[in-house]
Order: structure tokens, then sequence, then C-alpha cells
């Protein structure tokens, strides 16, 4: 019955039958790369090709800027001008300060014989735009493995944390912000030298500590810091200060924070080096040492 | 496209490339995270535009790599958009003679359905990786593209409308 049809009415398999193929493929992937991670390459084949349209979605805009910036009245820039030479002033100050105290750190450490905590070199990169799924917060980055990112790299702009490399591409690569639900920085309390995790709770949401005590001693306007012993982030980097404190909310206090790096509204960002290899866990500890892993994925 | 006295020019297989470059253009365009919500799904416009109009070029696998490509270019769950796109590809086509002839206005309903439909699979799969639901915004934009459809069809419809000739 099939052979004799015209070639016309021939037109490969029913639309069912594809439905079918199609979504069990969509789901397979789905499955697959949640889960698994097993489609690095596919991604990369991909977004090649796909550079060239978000390069062209994305120049007008960086021509704007641009345009915007070569028009911009001499008043201001002369007032930016001012401004930045006090600011370097300061921060001269602050950097004499600084090398002293670290000439002194490293001798301590050296006394100690523990891990330095070297200044890492680091990269800029420019953001080409965030991505339009409410369901994640992330921004795709211009720089990718060609320019030696590797995941893991920690993102920065000039105040603070603003997220981590998690995904590297050819030319682009994916920073998970320190918002996106379940993104969790290791933090001490910079008044206190309290040892916490804030947890990011969405795109557009506010961070929260969870699990402390009604009566912690935090305060409104704390900075938190991140602690460093988790290996990933750096010891010292500004990450977020709190906003709100609820103590009666439940058995544990409520502590919404607010990030400190502008999240939403930077062009360039920092990337710093991937961190240095480290000792690993003494082998009789390896039991407790997974509650203190901690990496944003 | 509903029932006219004109004819229409062919459809060439590199205008239907160039229309799809073009939506995945708008929706790589850096949104401002506020709007994002409110912005349409203009590929998914296309897929069901094109698949109305060209059922036999443009169909379910079509859908399945474009999906694939606006997963990887928003850094998603690789297969989230391709199953979205994959199933309101089929349920355009399996009705696509009725759909095809409806006025512009009635298949903006139409359009309003399916793309819920999409973005519905699309919170399950999220929902079922364990993320949070993202409130009821995430559907505006449907909206909005149901109010953009009859203005769509007119200008892609433009491009292969014979210029009248009046004196035969």
């Amino acid at each position: 019955m099939q052979s004799n049809q015209p070639a016309f009415f021939k037109q490969g398999p029913k639309p069912l039958t594809r439905l079918l193929v199609f979504s069990v493929l969509s789901l397979a992937l789905v499955i697959g790369d949640a889960r698994y991670g097993m489609l690095g390459r596919v991604r990369e084949q991909v977004s090649i090709m796909l550079y060239p349209l978000q390069w062209l979605a994305t120049a007008p805009f960086a021509a704007l800027h641009s345009a915007n910036d070569f028009l911009t009245r001499q008043a201001e820039l002369q007032a930016e001008n001012r401004q930045l030479h006090d600011a370097q002033l300061v921060a001269r100050a602050q950097e004499m300060r600084l090398k002293a105290l670290e000439e002194e750190n490293s001798h301590l450490r050296k006394l100690t014989t523990a891990q330095a905590s070297q200044p890492r070199p680091s990269q800029l990169a420019e953001v080409l735009y965030n991505g339009r799924d409410p369901f994640s917060a992330k921004l795709i980055v211009d720089r990718g493995e060609q320019q030696g990112v590797q995941a893991g790299q920690i993102a920065l702009d000039s105040r603070g944390v603003v997220g981590q490399v998690v995904r590297v591409q050819p030319l682009t690569s994916e920073v998970r912000l320190i918002s996106d639900r379940n993104h969790m920085v290791p933090v001490e309390i910079e008044r206190t030298r309290m040892r916490t995790v804030v947890y990011g709770m969405g795109r557009q949401q506010m961070l929260e500590i969870h699990n402390l005590a009604p009566n912690v001693d935090i305060q409104v306007g704390d900075v938190l810091h991140t602690s460093g012993i988790d290996g990933i982030y750096p010891a010292g980097l500004p990450v977020a200060k709190v906003v709100k404190i609820d103590r009666q909310a439940t058995s544990f206090a409520r502590i919404l924070c607010e990030p400190v790096a502008e999240i939403d509204r930077h062009r360039f960002l920092l990337l710093l080096d991937a961190p240095s290899s480290r000792p690993a866990y003494p082998v009789e500890e390896a039991a407790s040492a997974p509650a203190a892993k901690k990496k944003g994925r | 496209m509903p029932v006219t006295r004109q004819l229409l020019r062919p459809v060439s297989i590199s205008f239907i490339l160039f229309s799809f470059a073009l939506a995945l253009l708008i929706n790589l365009l850096p949104w401002q995270a506020k709007i994002a919500n409110l912005a349409p799904d203009f590929v998914a416009m296309m897929v069901v535009y094109w698949t109305l109009n060209q059922p036999r070029r443009i169909g379910i696998a079509t859908a399945f790599i474009l999906g694939i490509i606006m997963d990887v270019g928003d850094g998603n769950v690789l297969g989230q958009h391709a199953l979205a796109y994959t199933v309101v590809a089929y349920l355009a086509l399996s009705r696509q003679r009725l759909i095809a002839v409806f006025p512009f206005w009635q298949q903006a309903l139409v359009v309003l359905g399916l793309l819920t439909l999409g973005q519905t699979l699309m919170v399950l799969i999220q929902l079922s990786l364990g993320a949070a639901f993202v409130g009821w915004t995430y559907f505006v934009g449907n909206v909005l593209a149901a109010v953009l459809w009859v203005p769509l069809c007119n200008l892609m419809l433009s491009h292969q409308r014979k210029p009248v000739t009046v004196n035969l």
C-alpha cells in the first residue's frame, strides 16, 4: 500500500512518530546534561556556531556605549578625572600600608609553614548578555577556552564577588551569579570573624544565611567577606551586606543579605585565575571532609 | 494564512532560514533582567508560523534543532527548549489544515495556548530538576506574543504578496 503511493504523498515518518522520537531525545538530553554533565562537546560545537549571532546581537549596544563615551561632556570628564585622582591617592596610601602588612604576613606564614595566599593574576572579560531564562542567574562573557578561562574561576567587579565561571566554551563562558539558587559562598562576618555560608535564592532575590541561632551576634550592616576555607574563593573578598534580620521567624534566624557587587549592572568583570592546588585532606578526616566542600555547579 | 483571493509567491528556503536567524538574534539581545519576562519568545513564534505555513518543509525536526540552539545560547539544561518546541511544533502540525485557514486573530489565540503549553513544559522540567517556581510573570511574554501575532503575520506575508496589477 505504502509503496504504491505517488512521491507527493511520501512525507517520511508520521508526525506522531517524530514527536515521540524527538521528545524522547530531548528528555535524554535533559537527563544526560543535568545529571551526568556529559554533553560538553555538543554544547561547544553549537556555541561556536552561535557566536556570530551573539556578537551581532550585542555589537550595536557596545557601539552605542562607545558613542556615548565619545560624546560625554568635558565637564563630566574633568569631574570624573578629579574623582579618580583622589581615589588613586587614597588607594596609594592604602597600598603602602598593605605592602608592610603583606611583608609581615608572609614572614608570619613562613614561620607557621602554612600555605601562602598570594595575590593571583586575573583577566578582564566583558559581559555579552544575561541568560534569558529566569530559572537561572547566569551571565555570558566574551572570554572562553581560547583565552585561557577555566571552570571554577571567580568573577569580581570593582566592589566584590559577582560569581563563578561554571562552563567554558571555546569563545565564551558562563558565569553563575552568587544570587543563583543554591549557590553557596563560604563567608566570614567581618566584625565578629564568625564563619558561615551565604546562599543564593534565585535571580532578583536577596541572599540568605541559613541555620543560625536566633540569638547569633549579627547586625544589620555587617559585611560578609569570603573566608577562603573552601579553596575556591580566595579569602577577604567582600560578598554581601546584611540588610534584614528576622529573629522570630522560625527556630532559626532569617538573615537577608544584599550583594556588595552590582550584580546586574556591570559591563566588565575580572576573572581571577584558578586556585593553586592544595594539599589533600588527611585520610582519617575524609569522612567529615565533604561537609566542608562547597562548590557551585 | 486565511483564505484570500490573492496568490502568493513561493517562499525560498533562504528566507525561512533568515527569519529564524533574526528571531534567534532578537532572543539573544541583552535583555534587562527586569523586562526579560515580558519579551515574547520570537523563535517559538517563528516555529509556529512556519509550521502552519510551510508544513512540508518546517516541522518537528527543525523545532528540535532550534530548541538546542536556544538552550546553548541561554546556558540552560540542554533539551529544555528542545522538548517545548518539539511539542509545540507537533501540536501545530497535527491541526495545521484547520488552524492555517483561521483569521489571524484566531490564530493568535492558538499561539497563546501553544506557547503557554511550551513554557509550562519548561517549568515542569526545571521544577523536576529542583528549581523554584519563578512566578506568574514568566507567562506574560506569551500574551504579548499573541498581540504581536497579527502584525507579525502581515509583515511576513508582505514578502510573499505580489504587487497588485490593476490593468490586465
